[in-house]
């Protein structure tokens, strides 16, 4: 049963690839309004669970229930999901048709001014820093405002400026009742903004509860 | 969805002129096959229709691995095939935009290889340029249907020219005798009656194909 009022309930999901087993027996929830942090070691199987999670990809075993829409659902990780070749108001262009948002050019300049792009609207994002492209990212996750968002290391490559922009964008997507599932390889700068922490670790889920509560392994 | 599926389209092709390169390695091979198999002939002397046809779709069937190539490409840059997949466009709608943005594309290549057909061919396209263009159009749906789904299986991996080659074009082959026959039929005037039996193929083709592609498509687009 999924508690009432979840986004995100997982219950007994167990995934391999090949033969070989990644985790077994993972079961979550997450509540509107909170963000869970997903650690672990490298290997451990972080980035399969956050696809699982999404849907993208299906668990061998288990059940992943989600109360949010599509349309309601975002994910910024690694890879930017930039097409490098359109202008970086054409790439929010592109996802305001896909997501049916129907925003006017104003409102997406809105967007890119939030995200400190708005003096590069109009050049190709193949020309962007890695830094640049992330905020790119972050603009077309805000187009979205999601329900729901799936975070895999979104800070990797950012400066401290953007760094502290994208925290602040996740906190306001979280006081608006957001649930955000966020992978993070930097437990010491994280762990305070999180309500609940999901380990992976063993072939398995090692914590699942409050973030207050949860030890990192020490090295 | 269509109307996702129609900023799928616009956005491959602007993708596909950003550089101003667009479909230009389609149109030079076309190009180039209409020139050397004009070398073939001697001075004076002209191909039959059936061969000039065959050249032309010849040359359309090699546009089609080029172009779907392409356009499954700009969606491994940034894994972009993630995020499409993550929202809330049905998958079916990727393909219909694609399907649409290659048909366009093609087209265009076939813009140049008409002409270069008549000239170095010499291809009489006869009096019934309509009914010409309707067989170009019922065939070119039918290879872009199929290039968008055989497309969608080479992503990601890099042997996807000779994939997209070994299954496209087998699959082809119908479609090509279809075109081949109704354009040498049509050129040395015969009614469209008379090349209504290779036309009712032709769609046949394009039906199964797209129904096929409907359903297979999301499944080959995912990887499962």
């Amino acid at each position: 049963m999924m508690s009432s009022g979840s986004l995100l309930t997982l219950r007994g999901v167990s995934h391999f690839f090949g033969s070989r087993l990644i985790f077994k027996g993972v079961s979550c929830e997450l509540a509107p309004g909170s963000i869970m942090l997903v650690a672990g070691s490298n290997g451990a199987g972080k980035t399969t669970l956050l696809k699982i999670m999404a849907g993208l990809t299906p668990p061998r075993a288990g059940t992943v229930e989600r109360t949010v829409k599509d349309r309601a659902m975002a994910f910024m990780g690694h890879q930017t999901f930039v097409y490098p070749a359109l202008t970086a108001l054409g790439n929010l262009e592109f996802w305001n048709s896909v997501y049916g948002r129907g925003l006017g050019d104003a409102a997406l300049l809105g967007l890119l001014d939030r995200v400190g792009l708005k003096g590069f609207a109009l050049e190709s994002a193949g020309t962007f820093s890695r830094g640049m492209a992330q905020r790119l990212s972050l603009a077309r996750v805000l187009l979205v405002e999601p329900a729901l968002v799936f975070l895999d290391e979104p800070s990797t490559g950012l400066d401290t400026t953007s760094q502290a922009l994208l925290h602040a964008e996740l906190e306001a997507a979280r006081t608006r009742g957001a649930g955000i599932v966020w992978i993070s390889h930097d437990l010491d700068r994280d762990l305070g903004r999180a309500d609940t922490v999901l380990s992976l670790g063993g072939r398995g889920m090692s914590y699942f509860g409050p973030a207050h509560g949860f030890a990192p392994e020490g090295p | 969805m269509i109307a996702s599926s129609l900023a799928i389209a616009r956005k491959d092709l602007r993708l596909a002129f950003a550089g101003g390169q667009g479909p230009v390695q389609a149109v030079l091979l076309g190009l180039l096959l209409v020139f050397i198999f004009s070398l073939s002939a001697a001075p004076g002397e002209h191909f039959s229709a059936q061969q000039a046809m065959a050249i032309f779709w010849l040359c359309s069937s090699f546009g089609v691995v080029l172009i779907f190539s392409l356009l499954f490409r700009f969606e491994e840059e940034n894994d972009t095939a993630t995020a499409l997949l993550l929202s809330p466009l049905p998958v079916q709608g990727l393909w219909l935009g694609k399907t649409l943005a290659g048909l366009i594309l093609l087209l265009l290549c076939q813009v140049f290889f008409f002409p270069a057909a008549l000239v170095f061919l010499g291809l009489d396209p006869g009096d019934n340029l309509s009914g010409l263009v309707l067989m170009v159009l019922a065939v070119d749906v039918g290879l872009c249907v199929l290039g968008g789904l055989i497309g969608a299986m080479g992503q990601g991996q890099g042997a996807k020219d000779a994939l997209l080659t070994i299954i496209v074009f087998p699959l082809q082959v119908p479609l090509l005798l279809g075109g081949i026959r109704i354009g040498v039929g049509l050129m040395q005037g015969t009614a469209m009656a008379g090349v209504s039996d290779w036309f009712g193929l032709v769609l046949a083709f394009d039906a199964v194909f797209a129904g096929a592609a409907l359903f297979l498509f999301p499944h080959v687009f995912r990887g499962e």
